[in-house]
């Protein structure tokens, strides 16, 4: 067991650390296809691991110390591993999908200059995302939560050489860091109070906790998830962050690093169920996150952009289910999430490789349908499973979160349901408008048209296996099986057939209104980017929350920093270091007009000394 | 207020006055004329203070010899043709103002020495009497004077000599 | 009594000072041999002054003395300012300055 454990966490490191190895340095050529070979098994060898560990586990709880790694006086910290049920599944789903898009990148790569920067990179990351699952020490918790931080801003800055991506590298990461100093201070403060920074230690003894101190961690907590899972209000990286490589976008942007947040505070769900004023405004967050985002996803016109605003949409339906105390249904949809969603983005990013790197949907069209109807079919499952339709699995991790949120009592929860149930409307809508517009009608004028090629066979393999996830991981979780229930941790709410039926009402509604909106024949008229009128604006760009952002803390900062280089650093240190010279300098020059060889001046001089000789003794004779 | 001290502040007067006019003369001439009166003033001063001997001296040699040595070179030395040296107002703003701080430090110091306040008692001392002092007591003085004097001959005759001319000044200072 | 020693004691220092004012801020080399003499003279006369006012002869000697030596230096300095007039055909200070100091 500990084997696996141990294992699962190597393989992606050594990967990682052996592409270092093959840096063409000094002209030596890499072997191309040994490198990529490599990424691949690693990430291989990460999900056997997995599955191995998975199998080996049965659904216990195992702890696993690797070594000591800070010893200071008052405060050890080392490598330890917490493996309890729903780490095992998270592993399970991020090394799968990490080995998924390890297989797809290689063709994508397949012209890019940078491959092996990339492929380091993704290991890189699929190490310290599983560092992230595992983790029982906080102190290794924060190495990973820092380390897939720093991967996501390597990789949404790949391509370099455009300044625009580099902004949104810049980006992600420092609003993420919002996140990672609350995340030090929770950590902080629990230490300070508890004196250890074990996981498991904690979630001890938070019962002895002082309540003021339970929730000013839980919302400091909730801060740092917020920030790294794209919620609102700081939710405006992740748009922004599609400028990366897709597969990027499918791995860490949809199934794993934004996930990392849910999953953090799952970890620290004994502690946060102490504090219902916490659970409420996490609840909050979530369901105003999934309205607000899924409302975006309608307006925009960016493949990617669309599929952003989704996850972040998502997300948001997460965190409503943690908030309403739901475990199990919160780590479900996670999962079932991770499987569309990157379905999705790998779908997306083999359109835009077809159509030459055209990202508007409005100028893709239905030849895509007829030519390459693999595509196509994988990505209506995806959709069919984002848009929760029966018997997709979408539909049952939607349903549980409904049903945990009707179950809580309280006027909040039950404005909190409207809200997620407009979601879910919202949901469906903008899935199927984006699968209609993409894959139906006439595209617009000026599109390219030469879409016969075939993509690469490994791209289009890997969609497989997600889309049959995608469509029947729902069995898993069925009412009358509690197999998986066991190891989601909490027993599901089971939603009755009222919600069921609303739902069902709702998701079968949002696809009529998208057929009839965007459908081929265009009945309504509706079939344009600028359908939504005037809501379109504050849609497309996220409620101007970046424009705010700009105004509100980079500005005064600039000006800040501008302030502090010109006049202080500038003027007051450098010139104030010169400023003796100058004056040594000024006392030479008018000295110098002593020494000017006349005759007069010499006289001059003497009678001035003379006078003061003179005064001099006069003063003392006084004196 | 007799007639003593009358006497000594209206020669004071004029040798201040006519040495305040000789150096504020444009024309060397007229400065060295301005002296000779001044010079001469001194020599009654002399006299006044009882030193006969030196009054004499003071206007043979002094003014009789030196001054007069000074009309003979400004004699034979022409005048430069622009004219008139100009007097400098701003020139004189040092030296006044640096004697102005001497004149203020020096008079509190007269003021409180007791010792300046006593009154000079005429008294006289007879030629006789100084030729006795002087050659009797100080001759080693004199001739080491007379040596000076010799030195100083010796220099003049060696500077005074016809030679070649240079070219007209460079002014290498700028003003 | 003729005057407080005190008041020759300060006419002798009002002719030094005016002899000082001649030679610092006249331009001419001739002017500045008179402001010595000048300064020599007012010298003498403070002697003169303490010989009587301690009743000692050697006050009026030494004034004697000064007078012999401006003797000898006017006659050098003014051979001098003939020589450098004869060199350079001018007899202004400023003009002498290629010493520089």
């Amino acid at each position: 067991m500990y084997l696996y454990l141990t294992f699962l966490l190597l393989f992606p490191l050594a990967g990682a650390i052996i592409q270092l190895a093959c840096l063409p340095l000094g002209g030596y050529r890499p072997p191309r296809r040994l490198a990529e070979a490599v990424a691949c098994l690693a990430s291989f060898g990460a999900l056997a691991m997995a599955v191995l560990a998975f199998a080996a586990g049965h659904g216990g709880t195992f702890h696993l110390v690797l070594r000591k790694w800070l010893t200071l006086p008052g405060f050890t910290s080392e490598m330890s591993l917490l493996y309890d049920p729903q780490a095992a599944l998270m592993g399970l789903m991020v090394t799968l999908v990490a080995f998924l898009v390890h297989l797809y990148s290689v063709p994508f790569m397949r012209k890019e200059e940078g491959w092996l920067r990339y492929f380091f990179l993704l290991n890189l990351f699929l190490f310290s995302m599983l560092v992230i699952v595992l983790a029982d020490d906080l102190l290794f918790l924060f190495l990973g939560w820092e380390g897939v931080g720093f991967c996501s801003y390597a990789l949404i800055g790949f391509w370099y050489q455009e300044p625009a991506n580099c902004r949104a590298g810049r980006k992600a990461f420092l609003v993420t860091r919002i996140g990672d100093a609350a995340l030090l201070t929770a950590l902080a403060l629990l230490f300070s109070r508890l004196g250890t920074l074990s996981l498991s230690g904690i979630n001890l003894q938070v019962a002895g906790l002082p309540p003021h101190l339970v929730e000013l961690t839980g919302y400091l907590l909730l801060v740092a998830a917020m920030a790294k899972s794209a919620q609102m209000p700081l939710q405006v990286w992740l748009p922004d962050a599609m400028a990366g490589p897709t597969p990027v976008s499918a791995l860490i942007h949809a199934a794993t690093m934004v996930t990392a947040g849910v999953y953090l505070l799952i970890r620290f769900l004994p502690l946060l169920t102490l504090a219902p004023r916490v659970m409420l405004t996490l609840a909050a967050v979530g369901a105003v996150t999934a309205l607000l985002g899924a409302a975006s996803a309608l307006a925009q016109r960016d493949i990617k952009r669309v599929l952003a605003y989704s996850t972040i949409s998502h997300v948001g339906f997460m965190f409503l289910g943690l908030g309403a105390g739901d475990m199990g249904g919160a780590l479900f949809h996670l999962l079932v999430h991770g499987f569309f969603k990157s379905l999705l983005f790998l779908g997306a990013g083999c359109l835009i490789m077809l159509l030459d790197g055209e990202h508007d949907i409005f100028r893709m069209g239905g030849k895509l349908r007829r030519c390459h109807p693999a595509l196509f079919w994988t990505f209506a499952a995806g959709i069919v499973s984002l848009a929760g339709v029966p018997p997709a699995s979408g539909f049952f991790s939607k349903g549980e979160i409904l049903a945990a949120v009707f179950q809580q009592s309280g006027i909040g929860y039950r404005f909190l349901l409207v809200l997620a149930l407009a979601a879910v409307l919202l949901s469906s809508l903008y899935g199927f408008r984006l699968l209609l517009i993409v894959f139906f009608g006439q595209p617009a004028p000026g599109a390219p048209q030469d879409v016969k090629r075939p993509p690469p066979f490994l791209m289009v393999a890997v969609l497989y296996p997600l889309a049959l996830l995608a469509l029947t991981s729902g069995l898993l979780n069925l009412p009358s099986s509690t197999w998986l229930s066991g190891y989601l941790g909490s027993p599901a709410p089971q939603p009755g057939w009222i919600m069921n039926s609303l739902d069902t009402l709702l998701v079968l509604g949002g696809l009529g209104l998208a057929w009839l909106s965007y459908g081929p024949a265009d009945r309504l008229g509706l079939r344009n980017p600028l359908s939504l009128g005037a809501l379109h604006g504050p849609l497309l760009s996220g409620f101007g929350l970046d424009r705010l952002y700009l105004t509100c803390v980079a500005r005064p900062y600039r000006v800040l920093a501008d302030l502090l280089w010109r006049g202080v650093d500038e003027r007051l240190v450098h010139r104030g270091l010169l400023a003796p010279g100058y004056f040594l300098s000024w006392c030479g020059q008018i000295l110098r007009r002593a020494s000017t060889g006349l005759l007069s001046t010499g006289l001059q001089g003497l009678l001035l000394g003379a006078a003061a000789i003179f005064c001099l003794l006069a003063l003392r004779w006084w004196s | 207020m007799t007639i003593p001290s009358i006497l000594f502040y209206l020669l004071a007067a004029l040798v201040l006055g006519a040495t305040a006019l000789a150096v504020t003369r444009r024309r060397a001439v007229h400065a060295v004329l301005y002296l000779i009166v001044a010079l001469v003033g001194m020599a009654l001063l002399f006299l006044l203070l009882g030193a006969p001997m030196l009054a004499a001296l003071q206007v043979i040699l002094y003014a009789g010899a030196i001054m007069v040595l000074f009309l003979f070179v400004i004699i034979t030395m022409p005048e430069q043709a622009p004219g008139f040296e100009k007097l400098f107002r701003r020139r004189w703003l040092l030296p006044l103002s640096l004697c102005l701080v001497v004149g203020l430090c020096l008079l509190p110091l007269v003021g409180s020495d007791p010792a300046a306040s006593i009154g000079l008692t005429s008294a006289r001392l007879a030629p006789r009497t100084f030729g006795i002092r002087l050659f009797r007591d100080y001759w080693y003085a004199v001739e080491l004077v007379s040596l000076l004097l010799f030195v100083g001959l010796a220099g003049a005759l060696y500077l005074g000599r016809t030679a070649k001319k240079a070219g007209p000044p460079t002014r290498e200072e700028s003003r | 009594m003729i005057v407080p020693f005190g008041h020759v004691l300060i006419l002798a220092a009002l002719l030094f000072l005016l002899g000082a004012c001649c030679a610092v801020a006249r331009r001419q080399l001739l002017m500045i041999l008179i402001g010595v003499e000048i300064m020599l003279n007012a010298a003498a006369l403070a002697f003169v002054a303490a010989a009587l006012h301690w009743g000692r002869a050697e006050g009026q000697i030494f004034a004697l003395f000064i007078i012999a030596v401006a003797a000898a230096e006017v006659a050098v300095g003014l051979a001098l300012i003939v020589a450098a007039r004869q060199r350079t055909g001018s007899t202004r200070a400023d003009d002498f300055n290629r010493l520089r100091g």
